[in-house]
């Protein structure tokens, strides 16, 4: 998953839908782990359009 | 310098983390609330609306410091642009400034003698022979581990705490509503009603608002479910035709799946939107964040009395929030499926015979009457029943 960082509004939103918990929300930006399986959950959640399913 | 060692830790320091420990304190027992930002109560991320039942479960007076409006009612907009206005009920409330209002909750629960670490991001928790003992935590670099007899997870839908602690807290997506929303400036709205707009253009799968905060100043936001746009390209549609101007965005996700399967494990508990307690219809968190937190706060303070924070005695937070919001919270899911199955026309079917009824007075046999000349909303009935 590619996140767009520029667009990110630091909602927290995604974090709540990633069954893997691989993202989390640091001070200076959104994180996503290697863990990550494209499932896509938190693209279709993300107010802002921050998350890239096609990275 | 802060303790290393409290009886009670609260993670999250808005409406559910300041309830919480304000009422642990209360309770007289030491409590530290620790939050990840800087400053508390920002960003916003809430239409800001809240019931007067809120302030009486505080046992704290509406302030003028951050109540905006009064609202006495709501106006209900179908797809067709049919209106129905309603009064009293839930309808019926405040506009507040949720930076201030947030702020002065952890004003109080400071001055009832809890410690508030900002800045602070909670990375893990504590566990030992399966019980949750405290929590691992990050300062301007720094790691420091602070221990407690009960850790409150009030962390928000953003929440890594219940997961930490092994209670599943996963959504799925087509539970959370994405929501966007501007503070628009130059708006013409009745300062003392909501209005409400419901149809699949506009708001797929949730509805856009228009909370007045006076002045020509409204919230205007929407929530959405499941589309491929996402919330912002909704809200910018329906902004444009408007002659306003923005002067905040606000966004952020709502649980509307109902309360998560269980909130407490040995030494933790879980609140708010972390613990999925939102009404699914509504969207509106405040009121029963402020109901559950509060009966958190005391429980975890009895715990700690008692010496014994294991999940047997902390089972008690949950029987007692249920009892007090679990059949509404349950209804109201109820209520959402239903409401999820309804087209354009079906809503501006309900609306229309809403308009020529007296709400109070609804007859069954008008009610019969009506579904059978709408087979879409009987068949929605009838899986109900
Ligand atoms: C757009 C929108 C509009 C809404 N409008 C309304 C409304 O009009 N009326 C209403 O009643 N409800 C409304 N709600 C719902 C309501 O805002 C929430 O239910 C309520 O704010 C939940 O409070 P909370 O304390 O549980 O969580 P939050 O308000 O999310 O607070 C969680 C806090 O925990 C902190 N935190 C998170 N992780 C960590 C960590 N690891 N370490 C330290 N701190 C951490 C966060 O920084 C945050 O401050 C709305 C929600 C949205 C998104
Ligand atoms: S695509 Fe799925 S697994 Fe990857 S970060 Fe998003 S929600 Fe998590
Ligand atoms: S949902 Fe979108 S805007 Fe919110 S934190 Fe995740 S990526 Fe950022």
């Amino acid at each position: 998953m590619d996140i767009i960082q520029e667009n990110c509004g630091y909602c927290g939103t995604c974090v709540c839908v990633c069954p893997e918990n691989v993202i989390e929300l640091e001070e200076n930006g959104l994180i996503i782990k290697d863990r990550c399986t494209e499932c896509g959950n938190c693209a279709i959640v993300c107010p802002l359009g921050a998350l890239n399913p096609e990275g | 310098m802060k303790k290393l060692k409290y009886d009670v830790i609260v993670v999250g320091g808005r409406i559910g983390g300041s309830t919480a420990s304000l009422f642990a304190s209360k309770s007289d027992v030491d409590v530290l609330m620790i939050e990840k930002r800087q400053e508390i109560g920002s960003p916003v991320q809430c239409a800001e609306g809240v019931t007067y039942g809120a302030f009486e479960t505080l046992e704290i007076e509406p302030s003028e410091r951050y109540v905006r409006t009064r609202v006495k009612g709501a106006h209900i907009h179908a797809p067709d642009g049919r209106r129905i206005s309603y009064e009293g009920g839930i309808a019926q409330g405040l506009i507040i400034d949720r930076k201030i209002f947030d702020k002065e909750l952890a004003i109080e629960s400071a001055k009832a003698g809890t410690d508030i670490m900002l800045k602070t991001s909670v990375k893990d928790l504590i566990i030992k022979d399966h019980k949750v003992c405290g929590v691992v935590a990050k300062h301007l670099g720094k790691t420091i581990e602070i221990h407690s007899d009960v850790v409150i997870g009030a962390d928000g839908v953003e929440s890594n705490m219940a997961r930490y602690a092994g209670i599943e807290a996963y959504r799925d997506p087509k539970n959370i509503a994405s929501c966007a929303q501007y503070e628009l400036v130059g708006i013409d709205v009745d300062p003392e009603y909501l209005e409400f707009y419901f149809g699949s253009k506009i708001a797929p799968k949730g509805y856009l608002w228009i909370f007045p905060k006076g002045d020509g100043v409204a919230n205007v936001g929407l929530g959405i479910r499941g589309t491929v746009d996402n919330a912002i390209d909704y809200l910018n549609r329906y902004v444009s035709k408007l002659d306003a101007t923005p002067v905040e965005l606000n966004i952020g996700g709502v649980p509307v799946s109902g309360p998560i399967e269980k909130t407490y494990t040995d030494g933790f508990l879980v609140v708010g939107d972390a613990a999925g307690q939102v009404d699914p219809i509504t969207g509106g968190g405040i009121h029963t964040t402020i109901s559950c937190a509060r009966i958190a706060g005391e429980v975890a303070a009895e715990s700690v009395k008692m010496e014994d924070s294991s999940a047997q005695f902390l089972k008690n937070y949950e029987s007692k929030w249920r009892q007090d919001i679990g059949k509404t919270l349950d209804n109201s899911v109820k209520y959402r499926k239903m409401a999820d199955k309804l087209n354009d026309k079906d809503m501006n079917a309900l609306a229309e015979f809403i308009e020529t009824q007296d709400i109070e007075a609804i007859s069954k046999i008008s009610v019969l009457k009506f579904v059978g000349k709408h087979p879409n909303l009987m068949k929605i009935l009838t899986e109900i029943l």
